[in-house]
């Protein structure tokens, strides 16, 4: 199943996700990560794909997998904030 | 005694060419070989360059871009999609740890854009850093700029619009929505402005890059002598066009 969408971050930049996930269970299969934001260092987009592949999309679980991985990782993101990555993926589903 | 850093004059290149240039830049200097340096350069034939985080098909008209001639390449820095046409493109390259650079990246822009600022002053044009990355004049837009950081090495290169079209830059980029596009294109005329609209004389590109120099100098309270590419860079800049950014790998990733 295929979902995608494009969130004006309130504030911030533009955030386009496509998503794909097991229609049942509800997990992600494969997920893109675009738009006009920043995040340092950049291949940090392409790692945080990568952890997100096999999570169930639960808010409170992709909540905890993004915001892990960012203070583990050291990611700075600016026009952009985990919050917003977990409501952008939720809305692909809605 | 005031600190020396590098001017670069390297005039009129591809979208590839202009990107690999500023890669070898951050890379020389991040193995020290070069002084930290401000270019000041031009496309030809216009282009359009996206943001590392883009997809290029969603925000490129291919189609479009092969018919009018107009090339295109992604950047390493972040941000959004950029047609550039009459402009000066600057960048900068100064390491991380340099007591001018801010470690914070917010508070980095703001002070690399107040160099744009001094030199918009030196041309008499009064304008304000608007984060995250623009500069408005007027309110409204004459320049975007763009950050990466690696190697501990701190590159952002931004545009000054010298005259824009948007009705060609919108033939170029493609708009999320059709239906609202022309609502789109008159927003943005009204959002944007450039250097043609709010001179009161006309101001010729050199004019731009001596004032912008000095705007650099005042900022950072360094002298910018200007010099060539170094051989070392022409060598990284010439492999990272051919094995990067004018390979489809590299610009279709996303």
């Amino acid at each position: 199943m295929l979902g995608n969408t494009i969130y004006k971050v309130p504030k911030g930049k533009l955030l386009k996700i496509h998503l794909d996930y097991e229609e049942k269970a509800h997990i992600i299969q494969g997920i893109e990560i675009t738009g006009d934001f920043f995040a340092y260092p950049e291949d940090s987009i392409e790692y945080l794909e990568k952890a997100l592949l096999h999570t169930p999309l639960k808010e409170e679980v992709l909540r905890k997998t993004i915001t892990e991985f960012v203070s583990s990782q050291g990611v700075e993101f600016i026009g952009l904030t985990a919050e917003d990555l977990t409501q952008g993926i939720l809305r692909c589903i809605m | 005694m005031t600190e020396q850093w590098r001017l670069l004059h390297t005039g009129t290149h591809t979208a590839a060419a202009n990107m690999a240039i500023d890669r070898a830049i951050l890379v020389a200097h991040s193995r020290g070989k070069v002084p930290p340096t401000v270019r000041f350069y031009q496309w030809r034939p216009s282009a359009i360059s996206i943001g590392y985080f883009q997809s290029l098909e969603a925000e490129v008209n291919l189609e479009k871009c092969r018919r009018l001639g107009v090339d295109y390449v992604r950047r390493i820095t972040g941000g959004g999609a950029v047609f550039h046409e009459d402009e000066l493109t600057y960048s900068i390259v100064v390491s991380e740890d340099h007591p001018s650079i801010p470690k914070n990246i917010m508070e980095s822009y703001g002070v690399i854009c107040g160099a744009i600022i001094r030199g918009l002053k030196n041309l008499e044009i009064e304008s304000v850093y608007h984060p995250i990355n623009d500069i408005l004049v007027n309110g409204k837009k004459i320049s975007g700029n763009a950050q990466t950081r690696k190697e501990k090495t701190v590159l952002q290169h931004g545009t000054i619009i010298m005259d824009v079209d948007v009705d060609k830059m919108f033939s170029v980029l493609k708009v999320p929505n059709e239906k609202i596009k022309d609502k789109l294109i008159s927003d943005v005329k009204e959002r944007v402005t450039s250097l043609q609209h709010v001179c009161e004389e006309p101001t010729s590109f050199e004019d731009v890059a001596r004032a912008l120099k000095r705007g650099f100098e005042e900022q950072f309270e360094v002298t910018l002598k200007e010099d060539g590419l170094t051989l070392e860079e022409k060598e990284l800049s010439d492999t990272f066009e051919r094995e990067c950014f004018s390979v489809d790998a590299w610009n279709y990733r996303r």
